[in-house]
């Protein structure tokens, strides 16, 4: 049986005539911590922006549960399970916590939104539904002390967990997490990285593109490098540390 | 029942009360106006207060809408009642069909493209006189019921009052279900974080489109109104002027709020007239009134009133 959640053949990537990502292959297994690391400008970001489908690739497949989706637009890529969180911290700042995680169920829903607002059809069990998944979403990130809060007036760090919580309503399967970590204390990655495991246990197979590598070999059960927009190495962190190619690119000889 | 409740009851009740607390006939026809204008700014809010798009082609479809709605009971002599229900929806075809072009672009390009729009509908107004009658324009428009002296006298302002207001009430009431419906919380998420919107499963467009189409039945609506309750029309009355209107409307009254477009319409249809005195120097003044307006009051009249009962509220 094929226990591949997300599978990526041939992805390339080319603005004008650079080359920004060269065949980039790998597979995601269910429930599986996948890194992905490198220098900057390596095409981490440029790889999670075609998986997610903000960005089209130039060539390549990319094959969730065994459907092609290089294609489909990333409204289409959420509702078959494929979600991501940004670099930077990118909100809905006028909502509540709980409107913002709420939203985030939209992809996935039942009923269309259309249907719904003139009472044409309504789905109890859709309703029900959402609220636990919300209230799931929310313990699961620490956010529900701040539920009712305006998103606005959250930290970083807890605008970021938002976005993951926002993304775990969706019902995913793959999770892409961009810099999660990025401007965030040593206590707030720790939780974070407690976090990565509880999303882990819960069968959903998460990429990490991550510059901090301490949270990177504590999270990952696998490691894919990329220098200059094509992958030098693949493996478990303990390999990847002792990987020569690696540490002359990326992680240099003190790591 | 709710303070909130209590208030909206009060104000219904005086809008009920208005045609019998005024005095002058001139006032009642400009309420009667400012009522339409109300349904025009409920239109405009959902497309610029609530997703965030400047459109500025509402006085255009208002125009469709008018024409419309006027041409199908004059040529086609079918019930006003009937091209009044019409009338939106040919403005809902147009906007389909303007609107998926528009929405491609993003921000102050959507609103130029739009202001296009007006003009090319204001020129098409004005050109097609076979149809339209050109800049002279269209009179004789009948109204609705069964013409004067019937029991249901539409001749009758009051009568006319109460029929619009009815319909003015009604489309807040929708504005309100959508805007508080999960399409509102869309909407508002366009708003503020467009991009945004793709990652959480949602097609943005889609909900850009549907306000849009559903603002210009708005405004298609209010102008079939006012055709019939002028019984003449021409292109001058659905110029970028109009438009500008109705965006002023919302700014003013307070946009993204319910009750916002409600103040804001009785704004820009009695201000104009209480200006009167300054003459030429109308529009200037008019000008200067909306700059204060929006560095003073950037939240409009009901974001000011709420600042307001805030500050009141901490002081006691």
């Amino acid at each position: 049986m094929n226990t591949d959640v997300l599978e990526v053949d041939g992805l390339c990537k080319s603005f004008g005539g650079v080359k920004a990502l060269r065949d980039l292959s790998f597979n995601m297994r269910r429930g599986e911590v996948l890194g992905l690391i490198g220098p900057n400008g390596s095409g981490k970001s440029t790889t999670v922006n075609m998986l997610s489908g903000a960005m089209p690739a130039s060539s390549g497949e990319i094959r969730l549960n065994g459907t092609r989706i290089e294609t489909l637009s990333q409204w289409d890529r959420v509702g078959l399970g494929l979600t991501r969180t940004y670099q930077t911290a990118s909100v809905f700042p006028e909502f509540t916590v709980r409107q913002h995680v709420t939203l985030g169920c939209e992809g996935r829903r039942g009923v269309g939104p259309l249907a719904q607002a003139f009472r044409l059809r309504r789905d109890p069990a859709d309703d029900s539904r959402i609220k636990e998944r919300v209230a799931k979403a929310l313990e699961l990130t620490g956010l529900v002390d701040q539920a009712d809060h305006i998103v606005g007036t959250l930290s970083t760090a807890q605008q970021r967990f938002l976005m993951i919580a926002t993304a775990l309503t969706s019902d995913p399967c793959v999770i892409l997490l961009d810099e999660p970590a990025a401007g965030m204390i040593s206590h707030e990655r720790e939780t974070l990285s407690g976090m990565i495991g509880r999303i882990r246990d819960a069968g959903i197979s998460v990429l990490v593109i991550e510059h901090h590598m301490a949270l990177i070999m504590e999270v990952c059960d696998r490691i894919v490098v990329l220098n200059f927009g094509a992958p030098i190495a693949q493996g478990t962190p303990r390999e990847i540390r002792e990987n020569r190619a690696v540490i002359d690119a990326y992680l240099g000889e003190a790591a | 029942m709710k303070r909130g409740n209590i208030l909206l009851l009060i104000v219904l009740m005086l809008f009920v009360a208005l045609p019998q607390l005024i005095t002058v006939k001139y006032y009642l026809h400009l309420s009667i106006l400012a009522l339409i204008w109300v349904i025009m700014a409920q239109g405009q809010n959902l497309i610029q207060g609530y997703t965030g798009y400047v459109s500025i082609v509402q006085a255009g479809f208002m125009g469709i809408g008018a024409y419309s709605s006027a041409l199908m009971s004059t040529n086609l002599g079918l019930p006003v009642s009937a091209t009044i229900i019409l009338a939106p929806l040919v403005t809902a075809l147009f906007a389909l069909v303007a609107g998926y072009p528009s929405l491609r672009v993003k921000g102050h390009y959507f609103a130029i493209v739009t202001l296009a729009f007006n003009m090319v509908i204001f020129i098409v107004l004005l050109n097609l006189t076979d149809l339209t009658n050109g800049e002279a324009g269209l009179s004789g428009i009948p109204k609705p019921g069964n013409g004067r002296g019937a029991t249901i006298d539409f001749y009758d302002r009051q009568v006319y009052y109460y029929f619009v207001l009815t319909i003015a009430v009604v489309m807040t009431a929708l504005a309100a279900v959508i805007v508080r419906s999960r399409v509102g919380q869309i909407l508002l998420a366009i708003r503020q974080n467009e991009d945004l919107v793709a990652s959480v499963g949602v097609a943005a467009w889609r909900y850009k489109l549907f306000a849009f189409v559903v603002s210009a039945m708005f405004a298609g609506l209010a102008g079939a109104l006012y055709a019939h309750y002028q019984s003449f029309i021409n292109p001058e009355i659905f110029s970028v002027a109009q438009s500008l209107d109705a965006i002023l409307a919302v700014i003013i009254g307070g946009s993204g709020t319910l009750t916002g477009p409600v103040i804001g319409a009785f704004f820009v249809v009695f201000l104009p007239e209480y200006l009167r005195f300054a003459d030429s120097f109308r529009l200037i003044l008019y000008g200067l009134i909306l700059v204060l307006a929006t560095i003073f009051m950037p939240r409009g009249i009901v974001g000011l009133a709420h600042d307001l009962k805030t500050r009141f509220g901490s002081a006691r």
